[in-house]
């Protein structure tokens, strides 16, 4: 998951804000002058009459790590991921990816890097009413110059992929709302991107579709190891999918942390609010709560008894097997290597309503 | 015309707290009365003084000739190069033998919009053959077809700049609505001096003039294409460029065939219009020559062939916007190819006869004309009866005040100082009453009414209506309408055109009134019966696709020259939005209103009364609105059969290539037109807000 250390990680952003208004930046730098928490700085350019929509963030992606961003309603998700990708201009702050300050960057640089390294899916899918969903998928590689025959392949690939195969000749309008979903997550797939922002992709999709897409989609992440930035605010998907989360609220990340740490040491009740009902024993894996080999479970588990747990089990049936025997038990990872050990009332802490 | 007691009631109640629209009416109320008592005593209140007038219009004209000597060398190398395509496609339309371009025609009417399409090409290209008019159609046709191409390209571009530079759009914008204002002779002076007589005048007239609606179109289809697709085409890549031409444009197509439906009928509009330079043997022209000579039959055919081609260009290029109705293009092709081979047979062999050589139409013309002479021998009195009335009991007190138009030869009596103090009395009293129940500003519509009755509109004292303009400006706008309304005034004055101006104002002030009227009552009937709909529609259709020339015909034929010739046509041209503003007004009320009426048991006519109407009001002042820049549109082209004002002074300029004088005076027109819109706009806003709309 994580880089060679001293690698710039794939995002970066630093103290970012998005003020909607006018003239933003200089009504920001004034409220910013007079100090305060940045939600005392948001009061000051609300009465204003302008919007606070992301209030200094901060957050490192790294590299082949899927990070979701979750939050309510008009906590301001969408708007970071625009700023991310530059189709907002930040009012203040800083985004580097891979090291490279993208703020600063040229028209014609951003051109390359948004055909060559990044994609995007959008939140309403921003699919070309004007195009079929062969054109569509295609056109990104179209714009790379690409020659037609190579880019109608290309195209007719990932459309199976999201299993819309068949209605290649269809227009936007003549599909429902999930098969154009699945229409923005071929499109952006097609060029096979680096780094992908993905805001809400499975939002529209029926549950089974949606299973179906994420099991696909992690399939994928594990092959191809992309640098995710994904929008949601479905908590099960996020706990499914996530390296790291990010719970966002009012503009402001509350609390970022690994699923685990989310449910099990939630900073706020904001927070605890997200995890509270979840159907932890199904959603959580062993992995997620397991003490690694030498923090914590020391040596590989001398005081361990009891058959031995696998990393990508559930809590659920990790619970069923140690019930027997309440102690510390064996973490083996799938080829059999001891990764870490279980302590019962971490277990215990996990599945129930038990907080910190 | 002292209007004594009047004011005095209103002053009297001081008991008030004034809201902004009773303030306005004192004002306007006393600045007539303090004008009304000033203007015996000092001349220059009752009419502004020769002395006063600056040289502003000799100043433009010496500045703009200056000016347009100056690019008149490009001007002439912009001429010669569209000379060429002028003269191909006139070839190809006009001079080539006629299967080649009436095949052509059907051909592309069976692509873009089908058999019925097709059919539809082949009965009115047949109509236009047979009346004889071929060859002038089709130089008209020729002229329309080379600038349409300018207008679309000029119109794309200035869409896409406004949309893409955020910062000039409000000023972009602005220029198209002066656009839209300024009157289409006015744009023909400076072309002519700049170009020369000639087809080219027309040719760039009707392409600056046609290209503000594909703008429009271009810039508003852009900005309703999702914001998400353009976004998406971010994160793609694209160039901007790219991004315009294969996205953007793309996705508002259907806003933007819109554009170009407006765009080619405002084109041949103006192709037509401009006919009255002369010099080139086009349908308007054959028009403008046969009513002046009076061959009513002929002219009558001759506008039936603008008519017909009018409604088929509209549904040819309205059917560019559904790519559903297109036809089978291999069968537009093949019909192409026998028009091709048909055309070359007629050409070689003679067999087909010239289109100059049809004239199956003429006996009918013929018939016309004897019928006509015939009806108006036996009915002539009949109608002159139906115009003098007009003209004496309502248009000339309108125009120069009862005191003036009341004479024993035609009311019976002379008009005293005695029957203006009754008058007044009576309306003075009638004013007390409604302030009594507190209906100030009804009080004073009522004083200024019979006030403007018994002077005459172009009698007003001119301090009145300066104050009277600003007055209302700031009741619809604040300030700075009061200063421009102000201002404009004051300027038309000092530039000599006041008289003028208030004699436009006169005669569509009236067509205006009548539309509003008639248009109203008609917008409601349709509103509440749907088969009174079913009729007026294509009424109101035919009457929006007819090019404005067009009008002047029959008015002419039974009512002569003459203001209320022009009346008539203004009227038979701006009342059709106000009936469509009218209904649709009406019956958008919103459905929860009418079952909440209905609920608490209005009757039909409560319902209408009380929850429609005032619903509808909005949209009425919007129809309102839209009939007084018509009225103005019309107002000068009808200055063709013999009105009086600045529609008329531009005509003249026009006739003398005189610059100043057709360009202040359209600028006038400009102004007047700009001070209606925003006026009515301003109330039309306000009604919105106070509806919570
Ligand atoms: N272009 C804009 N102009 C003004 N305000 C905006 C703009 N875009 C977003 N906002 C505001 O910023 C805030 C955050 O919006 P954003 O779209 O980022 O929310 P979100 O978290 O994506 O919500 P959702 O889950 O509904 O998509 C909202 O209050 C919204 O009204
Ligand atoms: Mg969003």
């Amino acid at each position: 998951m994580t880089n060679a250390a001293g690698a710039a990680p794939a995002i970066a952003c630093e103290d970012l804000w998005m003020v909607f208004g006018e003239r933003a930046r200089r009504q920001l730098d004034s409220a910013r002058s007079g100090g305060g928490s940045p939600a005392r700085i948001a009061g000051r350019l609300h009465d204003q009459g302008l919007i606070p929509a992301v209030r200094g963030i901060s957050f490192d992606v790294k590299a082949g790590e899927l990070f979701v961003v979750m939050g309510l309603s008009g906590s301001g998700k969408s708007t970071v991921i625009r700023c991310l990708s530059r189709l907002l201009e930040p009012t203040a702050g800083a985004v580097r990816i891979a090291g490279e300050d993208i703020i600063a960057a040229p028209p014609r640089r951003m051109v390359a890097l948004r055909r060559r390294k990044m994609g995007m899916v959008f939140q309403h899918f921003g699919l070309f009413p004007h195009m079929t969903v062969a054109e569509n998928v295609a056109y990104p590689l179209k714009v790379q110059g690409q020659p037609a025959a190579a880019r109608a392949a290309r195209a007719l690939e990932v459309i199976e992929l999201v299993g819309l195969a068949g209605r290649e000749g269809a227009y936007p309008r003549e599909l429902s709302g999930g098969q154009r979903q699945r229409v923005g997550i071929a499109r952006s797939l097609a060029v096979d991107p680096e780094i992908w922002f993905l805001d809400e992709p499975f939002s529209a999709l029926d549950p089974l579709i949606r299973r179906q897409l994420q099991d696909e989609f992690l399939r994928l992440q594990s092959g191809l190891r992309k640098s995710i930035v994904f929008i949601t605010h479905d908590i099960a998907e996020a706990l499914k999918l996530a390296d790291r989360i990010a719970i966002m609220r009012d503009g402001e990340i509350v609390q970022i942390g690994t699923p685990a740490e989310i449910v099990l040491h939630p900073a706020d009740d904001y927070v605890a609010e997200f995890a509270r009902d979840i159907p932890r024993g199904k959603m959580m894996t062993v992995a997620s709560i397991m003490q690694p080999v030498g923090a914590g479970g020391e040596g590989g588990g001398e005081d361990c008894r009891g058959p031995a747990l696998a990393t990508a089990m559930s809590l659920d049936d990790a619970l069923a097997t140690c019930a027997a025997d309440l102690s510390p038990h064996r973490v083996t990872d799938g080829d059999g290597r001891v990764v870490g050990t279980m302590r019962p009332d971490d277990l215990v802490r996990a599945l129930g309503a038990v907080a910190p | 015309m002292s209007l004594a007691e009047s004011p005095a009631a209103a002053l009297a109640a001081p008991a008030w707290r004034l809201g902004p629209g009773e303030r306005t009416a004192l004002v306007v109320v006393l600045a007539g009365l303090v004008s009304a008592l000033l203007a015996p005593l000092l001349p220059w209140v009752a009419a502004w003084p020769d002395a006063w007038v600056l040289p502003v219009t000799e100043r433009v004209g010496s500045g703009l000739g200056w000016f347009l000597d100056l690019i008149k060398p490009a001007a002439r190398l912009v001429s010669g190069a569209l000379a060429w395509p002028m003269a191909g496609t006139t070839w190809l339309l006009a001079e080539a033998p006629w299967p080649l371009a009436f095949g052509g025609f059907v051909a592309l009417g069976l692509w873009v919009g089908g058999p019925w399409m097709a059919a539809l090409t082949v009965a009115s290209l047949g109509f236009v053959l047979a009346s004889g008019y071929w060859t002038e159609s089709m130089n008209t046709l020729a002229l329309v077809a080379v600038s349409v191409p300018l207008a679309l390209a000029l119109g794309l571009g200035i869409g896409v700049l406004a949309f893409e530079m955020r910062r000039i759009r409000a000023a972009l914008q602005t220029v198209l609505d002066i656009m839209q204002t300024v009157p289409t002779f006015a744009y023909l002076t400076p072309l002519l001096v700049l170009f020369g007589f000639g087809p080219v005048v027309g040719l760039i007239a009707s392409a600056i003039y046609a290209a503000p609606p594909m703008a429009r179109n271009v810039l508003l289809g852009l900005e309703r294409v999702d914001p998400e697709i353009r976004e998406a085409a971010r994160m793609i890549g694209t160039s901007r460029w790219q991004r315009i031409v294969e996205i953007d444009i793309p996705a508002a197509m259907g806003q933007i065939l819109v554009g170009v439906n407006q765009c080619v009928m405002a084109a041949l509009s103006m192709v037509i219009i401009a006919a009255v330079i002369g010099g080139f043997d086009d349908i308007g022209w054959t028009v403008l020559l046969t009513m002046r000579k009076a061959w009513f039959g002929q002219a009558l055919l001759a506008g039936m062939v603008i008519v017909v081609f009018a409604m088929l260009i509209d549904r040819m290029s309205a059917a560019l916007a559904e790519p559903e109705r297109r036809g089978d293009p291999r069968i537009a092709r093949a019909v192409l190819g026998v028009s091709v081979l048909a055309g070359l047979v007629s050409w070689t062999t003679g067999i087909i006869p010239g289109a100059a050589e049809i004239d199956l139409l003429d006996p009918v013309a013929a018939y016309v004309d004897a019928g006509l002479t015939e009806f108006t021998k036996a009915n002539g009195a009949a109608l002159d009866q139906v115009k003098n009335t007009a003209m004496f009991y309502g248009l000339l007190p309108l125009r120069i005040g009862l005191d003036d138009a009341v004479l024993p030869f035609t009311w019976g009596f002379t008009w005293d100082r005695g029957m203006s103090a009754w008058l007044l009395g009576l309306a003075g009293a009638g004013a007390a009453l409604m302030l009594w129940r507190g209906w100030l500003v009804a009080a004073t519509v009522l004083l200024a009414g019979t006030a403007v009755m018994l002077v005459g509109i172009t009698q007003l004292p001119w301090p009145a209506v300066v104050v009277a303009a600003a007055a209302l400006g700031w009741r619809a706008g604040g300030w700075g309408l009061a200063a421009f309304a102000g201002l404009s005034f004051l300027a038309m004055a000092a530039a000599g055109l006041w008289d003028r101006a208030m004699l436009s104002i006169y005669l569509s002030g009236a067509a205006v009134l009548i539309c509003a009227c008639v248009g109203g009552a008609l917008g409601l009937l349709a509103a509440v019966s749907p088969l009174a709909w079913r009729v007026l529609r294509p009424v109101c259709d035919t009457l929006q696709t007819i090019p404005l020339f067009v009008f002047l015909i029959p008015m002419l034929m039974f009512f002569q020259i003459g203001e209320f010739s022009a009346l008539l046509a203004i009227c038979a041209y701006a009342v059709v939005p106000m009936i469509r503003y009218t209904r649709h007004g009406i019956v958008s009320t919103p459905a929860d209103l009418v079952e909440a009426a209905t609920a608490s048991g209005a009757t039909r006519w409560q319902m209408l009364r009380d929850v429609r109407i005032p619903y509808a009001a909005p949209s009425m002042l919007l129809g309102l609105n839209q009939t007084i820049l018509y009225a103005f549109a019309m107002l000068v082209i009808a200055a063709l059969i013999g009105t009086t004002g600045l529609g008329q002074a531009i005509y003249i300029a026009l006739g003398k290539a005189d610059l100043g004088l057709g360009v202040s005076a359209g600028a006038a027109m400009a102004l007047l037109a700009l001070i209606a819109d925003r006026l009515v706009q301003g109330f039309a806003a306000e009604r919105r807000r106070a509806l919570g709309l």
